[in-house]
């Protein structure tokens, strides 16, 4: 056994030895990974102790499973993990399969000046700061000054006051999502459209196919295996909401739809200075997000053998 | 089957002209293998006939209706891609059904057809596979057979066996050769191997920067290339051009070796009568009318052979007669030490051909 592991260490330092120059590339990212991604997985005994800032993570005492305990009958959290499964099944069905759709449309676009405009177009929202977009959906929909409001005033509706309203926050949260994402994600989706062997358009031309056709029974099977990995990646943030845009958009009296764990988690951990409690929610969360992408890519790899690992 | 008339056609691609006015008549039935060096405009040619490629100027007509502006769909022709072109989520059965069923046909003529086709094709077992799951030999298959199903006018071919291992390759040729025979289409295959073009073709067309250098049966092109351009393409090794000049001394002909060394061989009557006195021309012996038995052959060449090359059942000597190179072709009866030390070459110079310097056609006047 000794020696066996004595071959491997040596094995080890002469890969090492050999390419050390590969080794100091790959580097910068272990270390990333290590500093930002695995040291603060400490923090994650919070969790299970009485923690108090005073005295540390070391001396504050174990309380096992209480806070997961107290979470299960917080009817605030168990509201905002619905609300986030809810928000984030509803940008599965809607958000997901915009962008694929446009990719499909960019692709059709024979003529390339316009293709590049409507690309740039798209693409321009994703650059622009979520302040600034929840800003402009805030203005948008204002019930006195809004768009969207006067046109119906003028149409001889009620304004609508959307951003108050529990039953608007998850469509325009939705809608406005997709409006900034989907245009720069299509990216991944044309890239995959570019991959397609041409040969395979030119004999389906000479075949009989119809562009229609070609879409359906080429391009989509052909990008499948990326839709797949794209929705793996999709199910595994299906308990993270983009966090950020919720804090600017939602208000009390939407907060029965729109208080997600992001938002419970701030709430509670940093105003409330209940940072067990707050990380107890972290790590629940966290460990239906691996359940999850687990499963998704076990029965991707069932289904079309296509997997992320 | 149907006849396929190409007609002073022309491709640009912006000014740039790639395919030179070109013009060929291929009759039904027939199997026309256009040859070449790459760029030479068969592909080019090959993507027009299927609708592919615009045609700047020109027509092209199959079954004596022009085809310009018909789209490929439409124009009853199936084609055979180079990397097979095979849609890799589709199974084997699906691969060849594809045409059809995009086409609408009915699910009992596309499932008959299928098993048609994988039965002539050996594709059998394999109708529930994956491309991926197949060898290079029958994925080329599986594109053939998503040809033959759809019974088309015309069979066009885009270098298919290029993919292909040298051994796989002569298998695949005599499949093509045999399927060609069966179903009778009118085929166009586009190679740039000239064994391909040789062993599979009715005709050959060779082509070189967007024209075309000769039309001609296999025998016809190899035994009478119109310039050296074909001369050396067609042949393996290649015939040897070599530069000398036309000597005419009373009634003999014969051609000089250029340099110091003064050799010449007897030119054949039916170049001798296009030649002049002093002409500056290339000299073509093929390989196969060179011998180490010099003692009895009709023409002699002083050489040097600084190496031999063994093929098996043949040598190659490479050599030099008179400061020029050239490559001779010799049975393997004799061992490489004996090879090494010929100095005298036979050469059957009834079969030489003679080509004008200047401007690389034969001399040939039947030609």
């Amino acid at each position: 056994m000794k020696q066996k592991f004595r071959d491997a260490l040596r094995t080890h330092a002469e890969d090492l030895q050999r390419d050390w120059q590969l080794y100091l590339l790959l580097a910068p990212m272990i270390i990333w990974f290590a500093l930002f991604l695995y040291k603060p997985m400490y923090g994650l005994l919070i969790a299970f102790k009485d923690f108090s800032i005073f005295r540390g993570i070391e001396r504050s005492p174990w309380v096992g499973f209480a806070h997961f305990e107290v979470l299960f009958q917080n009817d605030m959290f168990i509201r905002a993990f619905w609300n986030t499964i809810t928000i984030s099944g509803l940008g599965l069905i809607f958000a997901f399969p915009v962008p694929i759709i446009l990719a499909l449309m960019f692709n059709e676009v024979q003529n390339a000046v316009a293709r590049r405009w409507a690309q740039t177009i798209v693409y321009l929202p994703h650059f622009i700061s979520v302040v600034i977009v929840a800003g402009i959906v805030i203005n948008f929909l204002s019930p006195s000054t809004g768009v969207v409001n006067l046109l119906l005033t003028r149409l001889g509706f009620e304004p609508i006051y959307f951003l108050m309203k529990p039953e608007w926050f998850r469509p325009v949260f939705v809608s406005s999502s997709v409006w900034k994402e989907a245009g720069f994600e299509s990216i991944v989706y044309l890239a995959a459209i570019a991959g397609v062997s041409p040969t395979l358009y030119e004999s389906a031309r000479v075949d009989g196919a119809s562009r229609w056709q070609m879409m359906w029974r080429i391009t989509l099977p052909c990008i499948l295996p990326t839709i797949i990995i794209m929705l793996i990646i999709r199910i595994g943030n299906l308990v993270e909401v983009g966090f950020e845009y919720i804090i600017l958009l939602y208000r009390p009296p939407t907060y029965e739809t729109s208080d997600v764990v992001s938002t419970f988690i701030y709430r509670t951990g940093l105003q409330g200075t209940q940072h067990d409690l707050a990380t107890a929610a972290g790590l629940f969360n966290a460990v239906i997000a691996f359940v999850l992408v687990y499963s998704a890519n076990r029965i991707s790899r069932k289904v079309s053998s296509t997997s992320l690992w | 089957m149907s006849a396929v008339q190409i007609s002073d056609v022309i491709k640009r691609y912006g000014a740039f002209e790639v395919v030179h006015g070109i013009s060929l008549a291929i009759q039904p039935e027939e199997f026309v293998v256009l040859v070449g060096p790459s760029g030479c405009g068969k592909s080019t040619t090959l993507r027009m006939v299927a609708g592919l490629e615009d045609i700047s100027e020109g027509t092209i007509s199959i079954g004596g209706r022009e085809v310009n502006k018909i789209a490929p769909k439409d124009r009853d022709v199936a084609m055979v891609f180079q990397n097979y072109a095979l849609y890799p989520h589709l199974s084997v059965a699906e691969n060849i059904a594809f045409g059809l069923r995009v086409r609408g046909e009915r699910r009992e003529v596309i499932s008959q057809a299928v098993s048609e086709a994988a039965q002539i094709l050996g594709l059998t077992d394999y109708l529930s596979r994956k491309p991926a799951d197949l060898s290079g030999g029958q994925r080329q298959r599986v594109a053939m057979g998503r040809a033959i199903v759809r019974k088309p006018k015309v069979f066009l071919f885009d270098e298919p066996l290029s993919n292909l291992d040298a051994k796989l390759r002569t298998y695949m040729r005599a499949e093509i050769k045999q399927l060609h025979r069966r179903m009778k289409a009118t085929s166009i295959y586009v190679t740039h191997d000239q064994v391909e073009a040789m062993t599979l073709a009715d005709r050959i067309v060779i082509m070189n920067f967007g024209n075309i250098e000769q039309v001609g049966s296999p025998m016809e092109v190899f035994l009478e290339p119109a310039n050296t351009f074909v001369a050396g393409f067609i042949g393996s090794p290649p015939m040897n051009l070599l530069d000398a000049y036309i000597a005419k001394r009373g009634g003999a002909v014969r051609a000089v070796l250029a340099g110091q060394s003064g050799q010449s061989l007897a030119v054949p009557d039916a170049f001798a009568s296009a030649a002049t006195d002093g002409q500056p021309i290339k000299l073509g012996i093929r390989p196969e009318i060179m011998s180490v038995r010099a003692d009895n052959a009709p023409d002699v060449l002083e050489c040097a052979i600084e190496l031999v090359e063994p093929l098996g059942a043949e040598a190659l000597l490479h050599g030099k007669a008179g400061g020029q190179s050239f490559i001779a072709k010799e049975e393997t009866l004799y061992s490489n030490h004996q090879l090494n030390s010929v100095s005298r070459l036979g050469v059957d110079s009834t079969r030489i051909h003679i080509f004008d310097a200047a401007t690389g056609r034969t001399l040939k006047t039947e030609v």
